[in-house]
C-alpha cells in the first residue's frame, strides 16, 4: 500500500458488525438464544457500517452527519483504532487526536492540575509538551481558580471545559471530534469553534460528528451523512446538510401525520401580491382546517430550515368554529434570505390547562425562497438561524 | 461502492448521492478485517507509550492514598497485618520446619511473594473492565491498563519491604550476599504474574462470570504455593512406574513458578545459599510460556475490547 502523506484519512468498503443482543449474558438467555437461532436461522448480528468510503486530504475537514444509532460515531471509533472494523480498509496517516468523549479520562479524586498532565498523556501528548501548555490550557478552559481542586468538585460544565481544553491543544495530524460542542456555555462553544478553526487553519485534518448543523456547517468544508449504516450523500457540506435537512423534514411529516382532532385541508404560503416568495415581502400564509366542535384555541405558524426548531413563531389566539373554516396570517415582513423552508403548524387548546393540541407541531409545506444569499459569518463562527436581515451600511 | 451520480458541482467537488441498492447484504470474504499481530512492533508501540503506563499508574497510586487518613501507610500496614495473621495462626502449630529461621521472617517473604502476585493479577484482570470509559474513548495499546495496575502493585510491594526490613532489625540478622540473585527472582515473578494477568483481563471483559471465579481461585492458589509450607515437600525425587524417577520439583515450578522463586528467595536471602537451578529453569520455562500465551489470549481478543466493554 503507498503511504499517504500525513493527515489523510481513506476509509475503504468499511464493513462494522454488532451482535444483535449483548444485553441478555444470562445462562437462560443464552440458552434461550441458541435455541431461537438454531430454529429461524437469523442472523444473530445487525450490520452498523455498511461499506462506507471516504476520504479527505491533508487539512481538509469532514463533518459526519445523520440520526442517532447511524453509525457515525462507530465510524470515528474505527478511525482512531478503539475498535475495529470486521471488513474493509481504514488508513490513518499520521498522529492521531481522538476526542470521543470529553470527560472520559477525567479521574474525579485527582485535583484539575493532575487531571490535565493524566488526560494529556491519554491522548497522546508528552509530558513536557503539556508542561509547556499547561498554562495556555487552564486559561482556555477558564480554570485558573479552580485547578487544584478535586475533579469530583468541580461542575460537569467545568469538567467538561477542562477535558476539551487539554484536547484543544493537542495538535496532532488528524483530530477526530465527536458530538463534544455541547460542551459549556454558548460563550465556551464558540471558543471551541474558534479554536478548532485555528487548529485546521494550521494544517490539521478534521474529521467532525455533531447533530449540531449549524456548526457542522461552520466548521467543515464537506460533509457525509450516514443513515441506517449506510452512505447517502457526500459532498460540500451545505448541499450535504440541505439534502439531510429535506429528509429529516419528511420524516417528521410522517411522524405527525396521525390523528388529530384538527384536520388539514390546505396549506399554502405566498407574496401578497401574487409575485414569488421573496426577501422582505408581505407574505399571506392561509390554512383550511376542519374540527369537529367548537372550542378557544391557539394558532402557531412558524418557518424552520430543516429541523423542529424554527426560525421565528407568529401565535394567535383566536375561537375555532366547528366544522371547515379557513385561517389567515399575514406577515409583514419575510426575513429570509434565499433558500429552502418549511412552514410549521400547530393548533392547541387555550387557556393553556388544556394541554392536548387540537393539530400536533407539525411542517405543511415546503417552499423556496428568493432574495440576496446569506452572509456569511466570520470563519468558525455559527449562525443559529439564517434570517435575512437588510441592512444598508455606511463606513465613513 | 459503485459509481457514485455527481448531482451538483461547487467549490468543495461534487455532491454524490451513492446507488445504494449496489451494496451487498454481505461483505465480499477478501475484505474480512484480519487482526495481525506483530510481536516486534507491538512491544515497540508498548514502549513508545510508556509514559502513559506511568502516568496511569500514578493516577491509581495517588488515587489509591488519596482519601484514606492514614494515606501512604496503608501500603506497609496490610502486608503486616496479614504476617501477623499467619504469624498468629501458624507459628504456635511448628508443623512446618523453616530451618531455623524465624518463623515471622520465613513467612513474610512468602507472603510479600504472593500477595504482589496475588494482586496484579486480582486487580489486573479487572483492570480492563475498571477503565472502561478509557477503554471505549481513547486509543493506545491495550496492554497498558494490566500493566499500569501492574506498576501500581510493584510500588506497594517495594514499600513494604519496609517492614521486612525492620523484621531483619529485630530478629538481628541481615540479608546475605546471595540475595544478590533477587533481582532475578523477581523477573521471574513479573513476567509470570504478566502473563496471567493478560489472560485473565482479556477474558474476564468477555465473560464476567470470572470476575467471581478469579478471587475463589488465588485464595486457593495461596496454599498451592510454598508460602506457608517449604518447597521441600515436593519431593525432588519421584518414583514413577517403569523405573524411571521424574524431578517434581521441576514440574511444579513449570507450573507454577512462585514454587522455585519464593524457595530460592528464602535460601539465598536468609539463609545464603546458591540458587537452586533445576526448579528455577523450569520456572524461567514456565513463566515464558504463560507470558507467550497470555499476550497472544490477549491479543486475539483485543479486537473486541471496546464492543464488549
Amino acid at each position: 500500500m503507498p503511504t499517504l502523506p500525513d493527515g489523510t484519512i481513506r476509509v475503504d468498503n468499511v464493513w462494522k458488525k454488532f451482535r444483535a443482543d449483548r444485553t441478555k449474558p444470562l445462562f437462560y438467555d443464552q440458552l434461550q438464544r441458541i435455541r431461537k437461532s438454531v430454529r429461524s436461522g437469523a442472523p444473530e448480528y445487525r450490520w452498523v457500517l455498511k461499506d462506507v468510503d471516504l476520504e479527505v486530504e491533508p487539512g481538509g475537514s469532514l463533518a459526519l452527519i445523520g440520526i442517532n444509532g447511524s453509525g457515525k460515531t462507530t465510524l470515528l471509533k474505527i478511525l482512531s483504532k478503539v475498535t475495529y472494523q470486521t471488513a474493509g480498509s481504514v488508513q490513518v496517516q499520521g498522529r492521531i487526536g481522538a476526542l470521543l468523549s470529553v470527560t472520559a479520562g477525567l479521574h474525579p479524586d485527582l485535583t484539575g492540575r493532575e487531571n490535565v498532565f493524566l488526560y494529556g498523556a491519554v491522548l497522546g501528548m508528552g509530558r513536557d509538551n503539556i508542561r509547556k501548555k499547561f498554562d495556555t490550557i487552564v486559561e482556555f478552559a477558564d480554570l485558573t481558580d479552580a485547578i487544584d481542586r478535586q475533579v469530583k468538585f468541580f461542575s460537569t460544565g467545568m469538567q467538561m471545559r477542562l477535558g476539551f481544553a487539554i484536547a484543544a491543544y493537542l495538535e496532532p495530524d488528524v483530530l477526530l471530534v465527536d458530538e463534544v460542542l455541547s460542551v459549556g456555555d454558548a460563550n465556551f462553544q464558540q471558543k471551541c469553534l474558534a479554536r478548532i478553526d485555528e487548529v485546521v487553519r494550521g494544517g490539521t485534518t478534521l474529521l467532525y460528528v455533531s447533530h449540531d448543523l449549524a456548526s457542522v456547517e461552520a466548521a467543515c468544508e464537506k460533509a457525509v451523512w450516514l443513515s441506517d449504516a449506510v452512505v447517502r450523500a457526500s459532498g460540500p457540506s451545505k448541499d450535504v446538510v440541505t439534502m439531510y435537512r429535506t429528509a429529516v423534514e419528511k420524516n417528521a411529516t410522517l411522524l405527525s401525520n396521525k390523528e388529530g382532532a384538527v384536520q388539514v385541508l390546505k396549506a399554502d404560503i405566498r407574496a401578497a401580491d401574487g409575485g414569488q416568495l421573496r426577501s422582505e415581502c408581505e407574505t399571506e400564509v392561509s390554512l383550511t382546517l376542519t374540527a369537529p366542535e367548537g372550542a378557544e384555541a391557539s394558532y402557531y405558524i412558524g418557518i424552520s430550515q430543516g429541523t423542529a426548531f424554527p426560525m421565528f413563531v407568529v401565535s394567535h389566539q383566536a375561537w375555532m368554529p366547528a366544522g371547515e373554516f379557513e385561517v389567515k396570517c399575514r406577515l409583514g415582513y419575510l426575513p429570509l434570505p434565499k433558500g429552502h423552508y418549511s412552514l410549521w403548524v400547530a393548533v392547541t387548546g387555550f387557556p393553556k390547562g388544556q394541554r392536548d393540541a387540537y393539530l400536533q407541531w407539525q411542517p405543511l409545506v415546503s417552499f423556496d425562497a428568493f432574495g440576496p444569499q446569506r452572509r456569511n459569518p466570520p470563519e468558525g463562527v455559527m449562525v443559529l438561524s439564517p434570517i435575512h436581515v437588510g441592512a444598508e451600511w455606511q463606513i465613513s | 461502492m459503485s459509481d457514485p451520480i455527481p448531482v451538483e458541482d461547487s467549490g468543495a467537488g461534487a455532491l454524490r448521492v451513492p446507488d445504494l441498492s449496489a451494496i451487498p447484504d454481505e461483505p465480499p470474504d477478501e475484505i474480512l478485517y484480519q487482526h495481525r499481530v506483530n510481536l516486534v512492533e507491538s512491544v515497540k508501540l508498548l514502549w513508545d507509550h510508556r509514559e502513559i503506563i506511568y502516568t496511569l499508574a500514578e493516577r491509581d497510586f495517588r488515587a489509591q492514598y488519596k482519601q484514606a487518613t492514614l494515606g501512604i501507610m496503608w501500603a506497609v500496614l496490610s502486608p503486616v497485618a496479614t504476617l501477623a495473621i499467619f504469624v498468629i495462626v501458624f507459628s504456635r502449630v511448628k508443623a512446618f520446619p523453616h530451618q531455623g529461621i524465624p518463623y515471622a521472617l520465613y513467612a513474610f517473604v512468602g507472603i510479600l511473594c504472593w500477595s504482589f502476585f496475588a494482586s496484579s493479577v486480582g486487580s489486573g484482570g479487572s483492570s480492563l473492565l475498571t477503565n472502561k470509559a478509557l477503554l471505549a474513548k481513547t486509543q493506545f495499546p491495550r496492554e497498558c491498563f494490566p500493566l499500569e495496575t501492574m506498576l501500581v502493585n510493584a510500588l506497594n510491594t517495594v514499600l513494604s519491604w519496609v517492614p521486612l526490613a525492620v523484621l531483619f532489625v529485630i530478629f538481628g540478622r541481615a540479608p546475605k550476599l546471595a540475595t544478590l540473585w533477587v533481582p532475578l527472582f523477581m523477573l521471574i515473578e513479573i513476567a509470570f504474574a504478566a502473563g496471567v494477568m493478560l489472560a485473565f483481563s482479556s477474558l474476564i471483559i468477555q465473560m464476567r462470570d470470572l470476575v467471581q471465579v478469579l478471587p475463589i481461585l488465588l485464595s486457593l492458589g495461596i496454599f498451592m504455593t510454598p508460602v506457608i509450607w517449604p518447597f521441600s515437600y515436593i519431593p525432588s525425587h519421584y518414583h514413577v512406574v517403569g523405573g524411571f524417577y521424574v524431578d517434581l520439583q521441576w514440574v511444579y515450578g513449570f507450573f507454577n513458578p512462585l514454587g522455585p522463586v519464593i524457595s530460592n528467595l528464602r535460601a539465598t536471602m536468609l539463609l545464603g545459599h546458591n540458587p537452586t537451578w533445576g526448579p528455577l529453569i523450569a520456572a524461567m520455562c514456565g513463566c515464558a510460556a504463560y507470558l507467550a500465551l497470555g499476550f497472544r489470549i490477549f491479543k486475539r481478543l483485543e479486537v473486541n475490547f471496546a464492543d464488549v466493554a
